[in-house]
């Protein structure tokens, strides 16, 4: 019988400080919801555009991330597009936005919405 | 000494910026002129303004071309007017189009757009676009 094999485990979505702040302060007033649901969706000019959404229950293929004490999870779906991508929130005076920096993709929209893997 | 305006039509905002005469106050209704002219004010983009522009900051929103459908609409905070802008006024929330952009923005409607994954002002009715990308940044002219 071989040792077991230890192999390391990555997170398959990394979150900024400034996510992580951001989906505290999102979940703060909402005590029923767990974390926060990150999935993919066929729309826009090049293929792919992320979504999110509030999530109650980890569904039973959902990928969970946790990190600095918040929960994200990963639509079945989307595990593969994600793998290794980095979840930032970034905000100006005139828009706030989640941004992906996945370096799985190959192109995205001028916009940033849409993304072809 | 009056100061002659170069301005033909009749406008609601004050268009025709002069350095000089800044003075003069016009009445600002929106409903005196068409409609079609105009650009509309969402309550919700109403709401945010007032929330985050001080004093001598304008909206400005320009179309440029590029992104996938040929022309996208900018937004920016801006404190100079120049002479072709022109100024829409709506509750003490000032809006600034220069007049090449307005061709293509004119008797749409500015809104505020806030959802989970990212909150930002659009142009939403523009009744001079095609369909477009489908963050809206982008669009086409119908010919």
């Amino acid at each position: 019988v071989s040792r077991r094999k230890i192999l390391p485990t990555r997170a398959a979505l990394t979150l900024t400080p400034s996510a992580v702040n951001k989906v505290k302060q999102l979940l703060q007033n909402k005590p029923d919801h767990i974390g926060l649901k990150v999935g993919v969706r066929t729309r826009g000019c090049n293929g792919l555009t992320y979504t999110l959404d509030y999530t109650k229950e980890k569904d039973k293929s959902d990928e969970e991330v946790l990190q600095d004490g918040v929960r994200v999870f990963i639509e079945k779906k989307a595990q593969l597009t994600l793998l290794g991508t980095e979840m930032d929130f970034v905000e100006t005076k005139l828009s706030s936005e989640f941004v992906f920096n996945n370096p799985n993709i190959k192109g995205t929209c001028g916009c940033g919405e849409s993304f072809n893997i | 000494v009056q100061r002659v305006r170069t301005c033909s039509a009749p406008l609601t905002s004050t268009a025709c910026y002069s350095s000089a005469s800044s003075t003069q106050e016009e009445p600002q209704n929106p409903s005196s002129s068409s409609p079609a002219e105009n650009i509309r004010l969402s309550q919700s983009c109403l709401e945010r303004l007032a929330e985050i522009m001080e004093k001598g900051e304008y909206l400005r929103i320009a179309v440029e071309g590029g992104g996938c459908s040929g022309f996208q609409y900018k937004f920016a905070v801006d404190t100079v007017r120049n002479e072709d802008d022109r100024v829409f006024e709506k509750n003490g929330v000032e809006i600034i189009v220069d007049q090449d952009s307005l061709e293509f923005v004119k008797g749409s409607t500015i809104d505020f757009s806030q959802e989970l994954i990212r909150s930002s002002f659009q142009v939403l009715k523009n009744p001079r676009a095609e369909h477009g990308c489908s963050c809206g940044s982008s669009f086409s002219v119908k010919i």
